[in-house]
């Protein structure tokens, strides 16, 4: 069996990943304590991302992510969301020495040149504006404008 | 060792439907997160008012109103969504969001909603191809300072909400006790805190990551180093009427009790960037 991987960044059951791993792929929770006291979250921190977990009401499990995701999927597919977290980042590279890792990037609101200039918030707008002012509707898979005019439910 | 945290959802090959703590309420979730966290304080007990999960998210999208964003969105009363911390953690996609503002409104009426949006999509992509900006100055600091000028950890004052500056002691009581604070407000709190205590932007960042419940190293690092002016051309500061245009009736905003923020902006520069010409 497959399974996926719902972290931190990514608690959702609409996100591509689920799309990409199948139907019969298991989304599994980890619930990392050891990260969160490494980053010093608060009380409050811990408690909306616990509600958030809970509220997928898929598994959760409590530990290491690598430790529970290797003795859960032993050598299985694994699929993730990716995220630029180089702490998941680093999970994601240890199992995928030992396993297929698949990682399905989260849609972005913009499509802008690959070379676009960054340096700035504005640059950036300039150039991503079009794109991220028309609805998904709008758009086909790839994320390009497919029409127009406006649309209304 | 893989401990399971809810062994029945775990070995039931059943859907699992409905959520035992669900039932008990919020309480039983505290209990649990506190069972769970075995190093956190006991002193550490606040909960912020958002709730996790779907719900939550759907309750604030609900409430979204992209045309009073636009015409109100920088005043601390303004329409402003709350919906940060679910959008942080992917409980719900920013297209999601952006299609739900297009269908309210125009494009042109949604556009300083979306261009808010915008900002995260902006500070992620700089995140994903520079991680190592998170942490470290992206550039020099424009204020006549160098990065040795500045204190390593916040101070004790800080850190507990007794500045003695008004209005910056109610923006920590908010951060500390909702994980919550309005746009502006975060940037008066880290203003206050990298220009007027010449505190390095990296405590603030780490001291807001720890309590935002939104907390999130791209969108909140780099705003703090756009404060800071090590990730834009200026220092980001203000005066006390700024904070009192801004501002509803529960901020104090008096000027007895936030003298080092009164004065001219020209005032302010000169005090706060001694090492710089005079530019406004
Ligand atoms: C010092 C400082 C620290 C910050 N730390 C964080 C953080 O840790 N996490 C975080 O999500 N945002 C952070 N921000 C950005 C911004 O303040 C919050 O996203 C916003 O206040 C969240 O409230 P809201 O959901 O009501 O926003 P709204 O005004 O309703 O905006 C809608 C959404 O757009 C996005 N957004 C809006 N403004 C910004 C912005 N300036 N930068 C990035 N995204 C934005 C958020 O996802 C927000 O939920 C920080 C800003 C500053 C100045």
């Amino acid at each position: 069996m497959s399974y996926i991987w719902v972290h931190e960044d990514a608690m959702r059951l609409d996100h591509p990943v689920f799309q990409a791993a199948g139907g019969s792929a298991q989304p599994v929770f980890i619930w990392d304590t050891q990260e969160h006291d490494k980053r010093g979250y608060s009380f409050k921190r811990r408690v909306f991302i616990y509600e958030s977990a809970q509220a997928l009401n898929i598994p959760i499990y409590a530990g290491e992510p690598h430790e529970v995701l290797s003795a859960l999927s032993d050598g299985s597919v694994l699929y993730a969301a990716d995220t630029p977290d180089p702490y998941i980042q680093q999970i994601l590279a240890e199992l995928g020495r030992y396993q297929d890792v698949v990682k399905i990037g989260t849609e972005d609101l913009s499509h802008i040149p690959a070379n676009a200039d960054m340096g700035r918030f504005f640059r950036f707008w300039n150039k991503a504006k079009k794109s991220a002012l028309t609805a998904s509707w709008e758009k086909d898979e790839a994320g390009h404008i497919i029409r127009t005019e406006r649309h209304r439910s | 060792m893989v401990n399971l945290l809810d062994k029945q959802r775990v070995e039931s090959t059943q859907p699992f439907t409905v959520a035992l703590l669900e039932q008990s309420g919020r309480e039983a979730v505290f209990k649990r997160v506190r069972e769970l966290s075995p190093n956190l304080p006991a002193s550490d007990r606040a909960v912020g008012e958002l709730k996790g999960g779907r719900g939550g998210a759907e309750q604030c999208l609900d409430a979204i109103d992209p045309v009073k964003y636009g015409s109100s969105r920088n005043h601390l009363d303004g329409a402003v969504t709350q919906l940060s911390p679910y959008i942080r953690h992917g409980v719900i996609s920013m297209g999601e969001v952006r299609d739900r503002a297009l269908k309210l409104s125009t494009p042109k009426q949604a556009e300083k909603f979306i261009q808010q949006l915008l900002w995260r999509e902006y500070w992620q992509r700089i995140y994903t191809a520079h991680p190592e900006r998170i942490w470290q100055d992206v550039e020099a600091y424009k204020t006549g300072f160098s990065p040795e000028d500045y204190a390593d950890n916040l101070p004790r004052d800080i850190l507990e909400g007794r500045t003695g500056v008004g209005c910056i002691d109610g923006f920590i009581a908010q951060l500390l006790g909702t994980g919550y604070l309005h746009n502006h407000a975060r940037l008066y709190l880290a203003g206050y805190i990298c220009h007027w205590r010449r505190v390095k932007w990296q405590a603030g960042a780490q001291w807001f990551l720890a309590h935002l419940l939104d907390g999130d190293p791209a969108s909140n690092n780099l705003s703090w180093q756009w404060v800071a002016s090590t990730f834009s051309h200026k220092p980001y500061y203000f005066n006390l009427e700024n904070v009192d245009k801004f501002s509803g009736f529960n901020v104090d905003t008096r000027p007895e009790t936030n003298a080092p923020l009164a004065g001219s902006y020209e005032t302010l520069f000169a005090r706060l960037f001694p090492n710089l010409e005079p530019s406004r």
